[in-house]
């Protein structure tokens, strides 16, 4: 899965990209060759966009969240056995390993295609033809399971096999009797090929066949000679394993001869294996998080019913707090507005990630959708000012700047901009009269996008929608202690994370000194700043 | 004294109730393998067919590193192995039983059952915590499992319950002397006693290194100095028997060693393998056996 233009680094660590490319992620060799091809659909592409989330949201109906995490499971498992198709397709002879991980490839089509027989939309893995190669295999089926080149795949293995077993039991038994003689007159146990012979323990010559190859001062290492009788045994027996080698050699190439025969039909089940594993894989996160398929709009309206940015959502779940999903409704660029820690950054990268989703034919996470495909979602501001030639050297204003050239210089069809409190490190001032232009210069390119800000008045002067956080629901208590936890647990309490739209542009106040209050700043300094602002 | 090498240490073995037994040298060419073979064909001469695996490079004809002639490995139907995907040899055929996920130089390990006999070259897994779990498959499969040991590469030990034959020979020092304190020093570090809990302890996280140890030595710690298992001493040779001269070096997980093997021969050195053998068994307190004599040390 590739950002391709739709993304910018920046931008896909804010929207999170990242985390939806690990979400989506298959889990076979196949799979991934598949997934890593995966491009988002270019705004010319909406039907198949849409057909791609339609299936996939029949496939997350059609299987429970069982037979997918199984379906899974067997796709971690299967061996990759491109190498080996690719070997018999040039008429390579193919190994025992080859033919293992290819009937374990074979059992893992037959698994995965009866786990989602109750699945149209998933395509079949298993054929006639691959069919024809696994029963070739069959006979190499071990109990453990394994595989194994067993006689049953020719008679003439078991005759082989069997005059070499007799050789090798007439070489040790020849080479036995030698090492027992020895051993005998020695009066001890000996162990080939090297041995020591002390030279206190000799009483008169080494025993016959046995040849000294050092000598040191206290003893003698020897070896064994190997006389006629063990000579012959040995012969006979390196024949009967090269006797062996040929037969087994030729069970080989017959059955490489088979796979090679099939090769398309194995080229079409390892691709559709991938397919399935990806499609899986979309289902399954589809299912998990409750997505639905977006109507593609291409109207420029972008708007969605109780959408979540899931990576934040699964996380606060984790710490038992739960996401408010939340409304929108983009014609053009919008104004956000709300108190600090109101969610608007989240609101914009829930814009971001249901934006990612359609983009890549994936049902998004919101109730209801409507979402045009657009040709780059663009980040600006918090978390998004990317880097820079210019490195340290430039000021967080400076490179923010930078990255909006750099945005506004490529133009290339619908884009969704994502303007997080941009301008915020100059005065206010300057940076409302920027933040204006730069929404009337994407206005005038028809983007779509919300500019969250807590500048004054901006929604008004850009003559853009404005819509608001609702925020804190009165003044939360600040609790007893420094506990951050509780402090922050107080606020998402008190905080009313949804938007509306707001029909005048009246100023929001962003409920900082409220919160500072619950953060635990001095009260002595609260009550200052609340002076400070009467005296205003 | 004359002996059955390969009954003796297999006796030993199944006295110490451990399903695998690790041979471990003190350095290159000391026998490791020869001890290994011994072992192995007591066992399949009881009708019992160990797992076989190497820390390492073994069964090849002639040493990849140095090119001296190494013992090969015939192995008899129904072992287990895993080694190399690379090296198994395509004739006579193999059970292959599981093909893993480690990778080594030679492809990935493969476990496979003999069928045929044949020799065989080992190639082992690249770290210590493959080869716990290579060890744990090959018992898994077979009820009990060898391990010939690379030289350096007791982390392996670490985390098992094995049994341990310390291999020591001529190829690794000049004289009988310096192989007697390098055994005596690896049996030392490798049967770091366990902690019992009393008195006070200090416990070292990770490793205990030489400048940790002469840091406490300079400190005078009376305290127990408490590591994980022995595998977590990083000192060598006389670094060992200085250290656990001057400090009361523990442990929480014991390992168990349970004889040593020498070989008198080795490169262009030969010891008296009486003197050598009685020397390591007086040092080490270890039933001591010298294979190529078929002796264990009185």
């Amino acid at each position: 899965m590739r950002p391709g233009r739709l993304v910018d680094a920046p931008t896909a660590a804010a929207i999170g990209f990242g985390w939806l490319r690990e979400a989506l992620k298959p889990r076979s060799s196949y799979g991934e060759a598949a997934f890593g091809d995966l491009l988002p659909f270019a705004p010319h592409r909406a039907a198949q966009a849409r057909a791609r989330a339609a299936r996939i949201e029949r496939i997350a109906a059609a299987l429970d969240s069982e037979q997918l995490d199984e379906a899974r499971e067997v796709a971690r498992h299967v061996p990759d056995v491109t190498s080996a198709i690719a070997r018999a397709s040039m008429g390579d002879v193919l190994e025992d390993a080859n033919f293992f991980e290819l009937q374990r490839f074979f059992e893992a089509c037959e698994r995965l295609d009866a786990l989602t027989a109750a699945c149209n939309d998933l395509p079949r893995t298993a054929s006639t033809p691959l069919r024809e190669c696994a029963r070739v295999l069959e006979s190499g089926r071990t109990a453990r399971p394994g595989f194994y080149l067993a006689d049953a795949f020719d008679d003439s293995l078991a005759q082989v096999r069997a005059a070499f077993v007799r050789a090798q039991a007439q070489y040790e038994a020849a080479r036995g009797r030698a090492n027992a003689a020895v051993a005998e007159e020695l009066g001890r146990e000996i162990s080939p090929p090297e041995f020591i012979v002390m030279r206190a323990d000799l009483r008169g010559p080494l025993p016959a066949g046995v040849r000294v190859v050092r000598e040191a001062p206290t003893y003698l290492l020897c070896e064994l000679d190997a006389d006629e009788t063990v000579l012959a045994a040995l012969r006979r027996r390196d024949e009967t394993a090269a006797e062996v080698a040929r037969a087994e050699g030729s069970v080989r190439a017959r059955i490489s001869e088979t796979i090679r025969a099939h090769v398309p039909a194995l080229d079409h089940a390892m691709q559709a294996f991938g397919q399935c594993d990806v499609l899986i894989a979309a289902a399954r996160f589809t299912r998990a998080q409750r997505c639905h398929v977006a109507e593609l709009a291409d109207d420029g309206v972008f708007s969605f019913e109780g959408g979540r940015f899931v990576p934040l959502a699964l996380e606060l779940q984790t710490q038992g707090r739960r996401f408010t999903a939340i409304d929108v409704r983009l014609d053009g660029i919008a104004v956000l507005t709300g108190p600090n820690m109101g969610g608007k950054s989240v609101a914009l990268r829930t814009c971001g990630f249901i934006a990612l989703c359609a983009a890549f034919g994936v049902p998004v996470p919101a109730a209801r959708a409507r979402v045009p495909l657009f040709s780059e979602i663009a980040w600006l501001g918090i978390g998004g000012d990317g880097e820079s030639s210019a490195g340290d050297l430039l000021s967080s204003f400076a490179r923010e700047i930078v990255r909006l050239r750099d945005l506004l210089g490529r133009r290339a069809g619908p884009r969704l901009f994502l303007l997080d409190e941009f301008a915020r490190t100059t005065t206010p001032r300057e940076g409302k009269a920027l933040l204006v232009a730069v929404i009337e210069r994407l206005r005038e390119e028809d983007a779509s996008g919300f500019a969250a800000t807590h500048l004054d008045g901006i929604a008004k002067a850009a003559a853009a929608r404005h819509y608001a956080v609702r925020g804190l629901r009165g003044i939360p208590e600040r609790p007893a202690g420094d506990d951050l936890e509780e402090a922050l647990e107080t606020l998402a309490a008190s905080m009313d994370y949804t938007l509306e739209e707001v029909a005048a542009d009246g100023a929001r106040e962003a409920d900082a000194i409220a919160l500072a209050a619950l953060l635990g700043i001095d009260p002595a300094v609260i009550d200052a700043a609340h002076r400070a602002m009467e005296s205003e | 004294m004359h002996a059955r090498v390969g009954e003796s240490i297999l006796q030993l073995w199944r006295a110490s109730g451990a399903r695998s037994l690790f041979v471990a040298g003190t350095a290159k060419n000391v026998g490791k393998t020869v001890a290994l073979r011994a072992v192995y064909r007591a066992c399949t001469a009881t009708g019992s067919f160990p797992g076989i695996a190497s820390i390492g490079r073994d069964g090849e004809a002639v040493d990849a590193v140095d090119a001296i002639a190494k013992p090969r490995l015939w192995l008899e139907p129904q072992t287990v192995i895993a080694t190399a995907r690379d090296v198994l040899p395509a004739s006579p055929a193999s059970e292959l039983l599981a093909l893993s996920s480690i990778t080594t130089a030679a492809g990935v390990l493969v476990f496979a059952r003999v069928r045929c006999g044949a020799h065989y070259e080992l190639i082992g897994p690249p770290n210590a915590s493959a080869v716990r779990a290579v060890v744990d498959r090959l018992v898994d499969y077979a009820g009990i499992a060898i391990v010939d040991g690379a030289v350096d590469r007791v982390a392996a030990l670490a985390g098992g319950d094995d049994a341990i034959v310390v291999a020591c020979g001529a190829a690794g020092a000049a004289t009988i002397g310096e192989i007697v304190d390098d055994v005596r020093a690896l049996v030392v570090r490798l049967q770091t006693p366990r902690y019992d809990g009393r008195g006070e302890a200090l416990a070292i996280e990770g490793a205990l290194t030489p400048a940790r140890v002469a840091q406490l030595i300079h400190a005078r710690e009376q305290r127990a100095i408490v590591v994980r298992d022995p595998t977590q001493i990083v000192l060598r040779g006389k670094a060992v028997l200085h250290a656990f001269e001057r400090l009361r070096i523990r442990c929480e997980r014991p390992l168990r060693v349970i004889a040593a093997t020498v070989a008198s021969i080795g490169g262009d050195r030969s010891f008296s393998p009486r003197a050598l053998a009685e020397g390591v068994a007086r040092a080490t307190g270890l039933p001591t056996f010298d294979v190529y004599a078929a002796e264990r040390a009185a």
